[in-house]
């Protein structure tokens, strides 16, 4: 029952914690609306279908669902066409006792940029979220006090989170550190859960309950959250032997929803653990039919899937992280370089020996664009040899010379310092610490040559060892509201500014596809949404502002001039609706949009040119400011059209008795030039 | 006197709302009727209204609606023994009703003299002086700027003042002027606006009321002298000197006052030897309740129809008897207004700018319900022309009371009203009588300028219609042309 749920919204951290350690077996924190989507659907799943596993989540005792942050909020802007901040306020209304979790990056947010402090304060505390799991892709647990402060002053839950690798330079000794660190910012932990991500699902069984049992040594009482994919095809046992080594919270998402990369399906789970003797906090027969209600629409998003199938235990080396899958491949697709991949994949394994830092946003997409733009580079200029060459020479630089550049050939040596010349901005910007401190350290002074050309030198001086919350300057809020206000021609709300902070371009787009379609992204069945109506007589049945509706086709004309008519049912009602395709052939109409150009300031036809003292005017004439060069007669009324500025007419576009329409271009004029 | 001469078939010399308007009492009367068109209004709503349809001439008024001879020629063909001019076009033009009559046919409409009278604004103030009804410092001397700025200097007027065509009506010929270095210009314009609208380039100068409200009396009289009038209408909401909104009663007037301005109307009809409907103007002075003449409108006004709502007459159906010299039947006693209405007219032309639109009407609604009248010139698939004015339809509402009928008008507009293919009024119509000081009876005739922004900012209400319809415009997109690419 939801009213007996153990953790619930509004709970004091210090309470939640205590509950779960109260536990005698594991929670459970459902992703299935959140990074399950994201790792095997392109973040493609619309909350049209997954709020129909908010009545089952209101019972299955879950811990919290993941249901927001990441890459959800761009998707969501961008080809959802979905407001994160409606998704909430539907969620929360399904499912009010249910924990609403979102996954946050610690200065870019839900962006791709460092954002200032004010910009941070700002947007967390505009949302309405319970548990912020926030994790640094450099582990620089520095950049995370502004959110962790926020969150903590509103009485949420902060869920620090540590970022998991396994690599030689990944220790014990390491992860420790930075669960200090983070102990240190949340002043204990009494009211913590502290998380791992494996956001690549690298972490073998073995090392997961090593390290597990290092914090829990150091850190009796800490809460420890599991969070991995199932990259690598062994998430079930890394759950295990997390649990085992005393692990409280594991994530999982429905099995239905279950392909390669996300979390490992929750039933197994639940069957997997009890069978070991470790107790779910879970509720079966409800779980059993959220993941059946999954199954009933996810058949809906094949489109969506990643076009690499199955899974990937090389994940181990190359790292690319399960929610960065199928977006890379999917672009891999599009660019018409698929068959490059596995190679792209190999530089990627070499890439991460010589810069060290963690393969998740927006580290990830630094390591994607260098290392596939590479890639691509080289087989364009020598082919498939040239790219197994360069694998060739990466593989001696890391495995046999030790990255001791004195030791490979000249040739070899020049060609190794061309790696990073074509690097991203982001990854320069790494690594002059415009992210905060890396890792395991700062690369090689090569790195630096090799990104910045002659001028390295100066560049390198100007690496900072400071948090970016500590150089970022903050921004003008009020001038940014006022750029979307312009760009909108309205007043935004809070909701659509916030967006605009993240995501700029996108969320103009949005808004503005939105004004054009309504709430067509929200309401429509999945199928009609993503292919429309197939053939004559289908009908699509939704549910619109409390009414129910029903649009049948009727017929879809042929394209003409590049526009085709369609004709639908709506209600009973038929109706054409004119569609334009790419071919649709348009007279363009020139406006006034320069301070020397003077359009019409209304509808009408012109009646007359000049004006009745001086009669006509031609190209070349001057005219004088405020005096009438035109009329134009609309519904039996005059209008005067007055020059604008002193100077000559450049330009007449207009001829007597044409229509015109508001905004059209009738002169150019030119400023008189004094000549001496 | 010629005596009492029955209409056998009405010629209706109009187009759009008024010809409609006028057809309904034909058909109430068993009248037959007949239309005249000019080619783009070839499919009309009021061509196909008709028994019986003439084409008359091109798209320019001049060679359609105002060529006279075209128009009793195509009354003779269709054996029409009357012309009915409604309003605008020919309406006023004495030189066509001195036609009509010459040609034995019967002028649904008043005396020939007393239009000309009355079309000239100079002659009608000098009669409304003799008649000692107030008028509005003003002069008849102004042929330029000089002579203007003259005036203003010898008389002591200030600005703002306005600026009208002697012949003018319905706005046109119209312009205010604040400033003296604007009134060269604005000389010119109204100058050649008249010139062009009704032949007659001449002006006449007039003191601007600030905060004033416009009430008209309606009057009626036959053809031996007996007069009535039918109360008065508050017209006060106007934008670019056009009205918008207009109201019986009014609610600017006492009831002293009420009877004081109807009382110099009936006596300046009787002084003008008027019969037909008609309608007295004035101009109120809401800040010292002074009212001056205006102007008479010798014609069926357009919104005569809340005055058949408050007190249940027909004034198409009266001046029908008029016109054919029956006795007026009706005392001024008989005459006993039991409800409050209002109009909105639905132009053609974008809220926001007020430009007019043009286009097919691709889908249409009408209000309906009860307490509502509409008067529509238009159908659904019907084309507006840009040749003629933008009226579209005239919405009325009644109700007990002020709020009632505003009541009534918001569910009509609001509720039933949906015209789609070209741009209404109607956002600014429903953000007019929702606005505070509107519905509080507090406005003057620069309402809709002084409050355009606030009234615009009121726009942004979708209906769920709108709403469906964008969702059907995705489907339609995505059915033919796939799965879109941001997808």
């Amino acid at each position: 029952m939801s009213d007996k749920n153990m953790f619930r919204p509004g709970m004091s951290p210090k309470d939640l914690v205590n509950k779960v350690r109260s536990l005698p077996g594991v929670g459970i924190t459902s992703t299935g609306m959140r990074d399950a989507g994201q790792s095997d659907f392109k973040n493609r799943l619309r909350i049209h279908d997954l709020e129909t596993l908010a009545p089952h989540y209101e019972r299955m005792d879950l811990f919290s669902a993941e249901v927001h942050g990441g890459a959800r909020w761009h998707v969501g802007i961008m080809n959802r066409r979905e407001s994160p901040f409606e998704e909430i306020v539907l969620l929360r209304e399904k499912m009010p006792n249910v924990i609403l979790q979102t996954l946050v990056r610690e200065t870019s947010l839900w962006g791709y940029r460092p954002y200032p402090k004010n910009v941070i304060k700002y947007v967390i505390s505009q949302v309405d979220i319970d548990i912020w799991r926030c994790f640094s892709f450099l582990n620089d647990v520095r950049n995370m006090r502004t959110i962790c402060e926020v969150v903590m002053e509103r009485g949420l839950h902060f869920q620090p989170a540590v970022s998991f690798t396994q690599a030689d330079w990944a220790t014990n000794e390491y992860y420790i550190k930075v669960v200090d660190d983070m102990v240190d910012l949340c002043g204990g932990v009494e009211e913590i859960v502290m998380c791992i991500k494996d956001m690549a699902g690298v972490g073998s069984p073995e090392r997961i309950r090593e390290l597990v049992d290092a914090m829990l040594q150091k850190y009796p009482e800490m809460v420890i959250q599991y969070h991995r994919h199932s990259t690598d095809g062994l998430g079930l046992p890394a759950l295990l032997a997390a649990a085992q080594a005393g692990a409280k919270l594991l994530d999982a998402q429905e099995d239905s929803l279950t392909r390669f990369y996300g979390q490992p399906p929750i039933l197994s789970l639940h069957a997997y653990l009890e069978e070991a003797g470790i107790p779910v906090h879970l509720n079966r027969p409800e779980t059993e039919a959220a993941v059946q209600t999954a199954r009933e629409w996810i058949r809906h998003y094949g489109w969506a899937e990643s076009p690499f199938k199955g899974t990937d235990h090389t994940v181990v080396q190359h790292r690319m992280p399960g929610g960065a899958f199928p977006s890379s491949f999917e672009q891999a697709e599009q660019g018409g370089f698929l068959h490059l991949m596995p190679m792209i994949l190999k530089v990627m394994s070499l890439y991460n020996r010589i810069v060290h830092y963690f393969d998740v946003t927006p580290g990830s997409q630094m390591t994607w664009v260098t290392c596939s733009g590479t890639v691509n580079r080289y087989a364009k200029e020598f082919g498939l040899a040239g790219v197994n060459s360069l694998i060739a020479l990466l593989t001696k630089f890391t495995e046999e010379v030790d990255q001791d550049l004195d030791r490979l050939y000249p040739d070899e040596k020049t060609e190794l310092m061309e790696f990073f010349t074509t690097a991203p901005g982001d990854f320069k910007n790494l690594i002059l610490g415009r992210y905060g401190k890396l890792p395991a350290g700062w690369p090689a002074d090569w790195v630096y040559e090799s990104a910045f050309g002659d001028r390295w030198k100066e560049q390198l001086a100007k690496r900072s060892d400071a948090s970016p919350l500590d150089s970022t300057r903050d921004e003008d809020l009020d001038a940014l509201r006022a750029d979307l206000a312009a760009k909108l021609e309205w007043e935004p709300t809070e909701e659509e500014f916030i967006l605009y902070l993240m995501h700029p371009k996108d969320t103009v787009d949005m808004i503005h596809f939105r004004e054009e379609y309504g709430e067509a992204s929200i309401v429509l069945p999945t199928s009609v949404w993503h292919s429309g109506l197939a053939k004559p007589g289908d009908t699509v049945d939704f549910t619109m502002m409390n009414k129910p509706h029903t649009v049948e086709m009727v017929s879809v004309g042929e394209e003409h001039e590049g526009y085709i008519s369609v004709v639908l049912r709506i209600n009973n009602q038929t109706r054409v609706f004119t569609v334009e395709t790419p071919r649709a052939v348009k007279t363009e109409i020139r406006m006034a949009r320069a301070a020397n150009e003077v359009g019409s300031p209304i509808t009408g036809s012109i009646w007359r040119l000049g004006n009745p003292k001086r009669g006509d005017l031609a190209v070349g004439d001057v005219v004088h400011e405020g005096e009438e060069i035109a009329n134009i007669e609309a519904m039996k009324m005059e209008n005067v059209i007055a020059a604008t500025l002193t100077g000559r007419i450049a330009e007449i576009c207009i001829q007597l008795n044409d229509s015109v329409i508001e905004g059209q271009l009738l002169f150019v004029l030119e400023e008189e030039i004094e000549e001496e | 006197m010629s005596g009492t001469k029955k209409i056998e078939r009405l010629l209706v010399a109009n187009r759009g709302v008024a010809a409609v308007r006028i057809m309904h009492t034909c058909r109430d009367r068993k009248i037959p009727t007949t239309a005249v068109y000019s080619t783009p209004d070839r499919l009309g709503r009021h061509v196909f209204m008709a028994d019986k349809s003439v084409h008359i001439g091109e798209a320019p008024p001049v060679e359609s609606y105002l060529n006279m001879e075209k128009i009793l020629q195509s009354a003779f063909e269709t054996g029409s023994n009357a012309i009915h001019p409604g309003w605008g076009f020919l309406a006023e033009n004495g030189a066509f009703a001195r036609m009509v009559m010459d040609a034995g046919l019967i002028w649904v409409g008043p005396p020939p003299d007393v239009i000309d009278g009355m079309g000239d604004k100079a002659q009608a103030r000098k009669l409304a002086i003799k008649a000692g009804v107030p008028v509005i410092p003003g002069t008849e001397d102004v042929t330029s700027a000089a002579d203007a700025l003259k005036w203003m200097d010898d008389s002591g007027v200030d600005f703002p003042i306005m600026i009208k065509a002697v012949a003018g009506g319905g706005g046109r010929g119209l312009v205010r002027v604040d400033r003296p270095e604007e009134m060269e210009q604005a000389v010119n314009q109204a100058s050649s606006e008249a010139e062009k609208a009704f032949g007659n380039g001449d002006l006449i100068l007039e003191k601007f009321i600030e905060n004033a409200r416009h009430i008209e009396i309606q009057v009626l009289a036959d053809q031996v002298g007996n007069t009535v009038h039918l109360y008065e209408r508050e017209c006060t909401i106007q934008r670019r000197n056009q009205k918008v909104i207009e109201e019986a009663p009014s609610p600017s007037l006492t009831e002293e006052l009420r009877q004081e301005i109807c009382a110099q109307a009936v006596n300046l009809t009787k002084a003008m030897g008027y019969h037909s409907v008609g309608t007295v103007e004035f101009i109120l002075d809401s800040a010292t309740n002074k009212y001056y003449f205006l102007e008479v409108n010798t014609r069926l006004q357009v919104e005569h129809g809340i005055t058949e709502l408050i007190t249940g007459y027909d004034l198409v159906s009266l001046m029908i008897d008029a016109a054919e010299g029956k006795t007026l039947g009706i005392s001024q006693e008989d005459i006993k207004p039991n409800r409050w209405a209002m109009e909105v007219r639905l132009n053609a032309e974008d809220p926001e700018t007020l430009g007019p639109s043009f286009g097919r009407i691709s889908r249409l609604r009408t209000p309906e319900g009860p307490n509502v009248r509409v008067a529509s010139g238009i159908y659904q698939g019907a084309s507006v022309p840009p040749y003629y004015d933008s009226l579209l339809m005239l919405i009325m509402s009644a109700g007990h009371n002020r709020e009632d009928a505003l009541n009534v008008m918001d569910r009509a507009l609001g509720r039933s009203l949906r015209v789609e293919g070209v741009k209404t009024l109607k956002p600014l119509l429903i953000s007019i009588i929702r606005h505070p000081a509107f519905r509080a009876g507090d406005f003057s005739t620069s309402f809709i300028d002084e409050n355009i922004k606030e009234l615009i900012k009121a726009f942004r209400e979708p209906t769920a219609e709108d709403e469906l319809l964008k969702i059907a415009q995705y489907l339609a997109e995505v059915s033919a042309l796939g799965p879109r690419s941001w997808i």
